[in-house]
């Protein structure tokens, strides 16, 4: 489903934030890549949703080699994939539904589908009763779950979690786990970028370790 | 297709509500610009009309030398009427202009007492086509009839033609320079609102091009709100107008020539308001896609 090919990405003329990346996702797996800050996990994960390009080398998503893709091309394969950002990029003046909405409207669903795929999620991260208010009076753990249900909105091929559990206690974090777990168990593929080890030890998916923009090792 | 346009409007129309001041000195920018365009459309339709009144009018005299012969005149007539730029001719013979002085002179007859013979020429009025009214034209024609035999002298107001056609030119021209300035402003001003507009959201645009919005897609809400804002201006700047034009400028009377024939003449053609209202939406889309192009190079 994502494979890298010898990927290089360098900042400047010698910030090196990715070397010799070789990496094969394969369709359904929960990957997770581990590794601690300035790692280049990001960086990883925005090569594969086409926010950056890499240096050098190849890569190609659901079979596509992104890096040859013409520019008009890339709204066509992000709206294959489900993203959750790092800091959630939730709109604080749109109430969660309007938030989940914007995604169903870039993707061309009609406003009864919106409706519909806007309650189904909401049910899923438990968060309905919490569909009309503004993000920021949610908690930490509360607007992971929205962005992580606005990941849903288009039916991703692909879930990209960058540090979905970043700030949530255990308690939390075991839930957007488990959450995690259910969107994979749907047959989409998921690649959740963390520094927690002991996440992704209790997970016990496959586990890439990322340091200073190496592969440095791998769980099974 | 009719929930895209919906949502096109509602959104443009939300986001103007939002923009608030912004939008409202928007509106009022390219309204007063507008007023000022609108202006300058006025006078030149009202010098329009008032020069195709006067050129209705128009006509050159050929003043006919008293010796002319039968034979000559017969000649002299048949030039005329084959001369391209006469559109009409009438003949006055010596005792007709003799006979329409006196009307004209009514109860003033004894002022011609004293003249004796009959002083007045015979003459040709020649209605002159529009297209050969220019002063180049005019004075071609009048060197020509000049040589001719039996002709003594031509009249046809040289001054007059040659400063109408400077004045409508010079109204054209000025037109033409403070009408793309304005543009050119209107397009900026509208063009600052929406990049106020376009930063204010800078994070859902963030959001809806990471998640495979197209430029267009992202776009277009914003052509539609500078659309908006640019034909709403230009509305409101006929609304003034009118006002104006119904209201203060016959009491004032200003520019007196100008307004009499006004008065015939009605305010701006629907046509003319449509253009209007489409050039004010063109300007405000053209400063919405400057602003929003500069923003969507990412």
């Amino acid at each position: 489903m994502i494979q890298m090919f010898h990927v290089y990405k360098t900042f400047g003329k010698d910030l090196e934030a990715l070397v010799d990346i070789d990496l094969h996702i394969h369709k359904g797996e929960m990957v997770f890549l581990a590794g601690p800050n300035g790692a280049g996990k990001s960086t990883l994960l925005r090569l594969i949703f086409c926010d950056e390009l890499p240096t050098s080398g190849q890569i190609l998503v659901n079979g596509r080699n992104i890096v040859r893709m013409k520019p008009r091309m890339v709204p066509q394969l992000r709206r294959t994939l489900g993203i959750v950002f790092q800091d959630f990029k939730l709109l604080r003046d749109r109430t969660v539904e309007e938030n989940l909405a914007l995604v169903a409207r870039v993707v061309g669903l009609t406003m009864p589908q919106t409706q519909r795929k806007v309650a189904q999620l909401l049910t899923l991260v438990g968060l309905s009763h919490k569909a009309q208010m503004a993000p920021y009076k949610l908690s930490s753990g509360e607007q992971q779950r929205v962005a992580m249900a606005r990941a849903l909105m288009n039916d991703p091929l692909i879930l990209l979690a960058d540090e979905p559990t970043g700030n949530l206690d255990a308690e939390l974090a075991t839930d957007v786990l488990r959450l995690l777990f259910e969107v994979n168990a749907q047959g989409t593929t998921v690649l959740v970028a963390t520094h927690n080890l002991k996440l992704a030890e209790e997970a016990g998916c496959r586990t890439v370790f990322l340091k200073q923009g190496r592969i440095v090792g791998e769980w099974r | 297709m009719v929930e895209k346009l919906k949502y096109l409007l509602t959104h443009a129309l939300i986001n103007l509500a939002r923009a608030g001041w912004g939008s409202l000195a928007s509106i009022a920018s390219i309204a007063v610009s507008f007023v000022i365009i609108g202006i300058f459309i006025l006078v030149i339709q009202h010098f329009n009309a008032l020069i195709a009144e006067w050129q209705e009018q128009f006509q050159v005299s050929v003043f006919l030398d008293d010796q002319i012969t039968p034979l000559q005149l017969d000649m002299l007539k048949r030039r005329i009427e084959n001369e391209a730029a006469v559109k009409a001719f009438t003949f006055t013979s010596k005792e007709e202009a003799l006979t329409t002085f006196r009307r004209e002179l009514k109860g003033q007859e004894s002022l011609l007492e004293g003249l004796g013979d009959n002083p007045l020429p015979a003459s040709f009025q020649l209605k002159i086509r529009d297209e050969y009214q220019s002063s180049e034209a005019l004075k071609g024609l009048s060197a020509f009839l000049s040589r001719l035999e039996g002709v003594e002298d031509i009249q046809y107001g040289q001054e007059w033609v040659e400063r109408m056609t400077r004045a409508e030119r010079l109204i054209r021209l000025l037109g033409a320079i403070i009408g793309s300035v304005l543009t050119l402003g209107s397009a900026m001003i509208v063009s600052n609102t929406i990049r106020l507009a376009v930063y204010a959201r800078a994070q859902e645009i963030e959001v809806m091009h990471l998640v495979g919005a197209t430029k267009a897609y992202i776009r277009a809400p914003f052509l539609v709100e500078g659309m908006l804002q640019g034909s709403l201006g230009a509305a409101l700047a006929l609304g003034v107008l009118f006002a104006a034009y119904r209201f203060v400028a016959p009491t004032f009377n200003v520019v007196s020539p100008l307004f009499s024939i006004g008065a015939s003449q009605g305010f701006l053609e629907s046509s003319m308001m449509a253009g209007l209202v489409g050039g004010g939406a063109a300007i405000g889309a053209l400063g919405s896609s400057l602003a929003v192009n500069r923003f969507l190079k990412m």
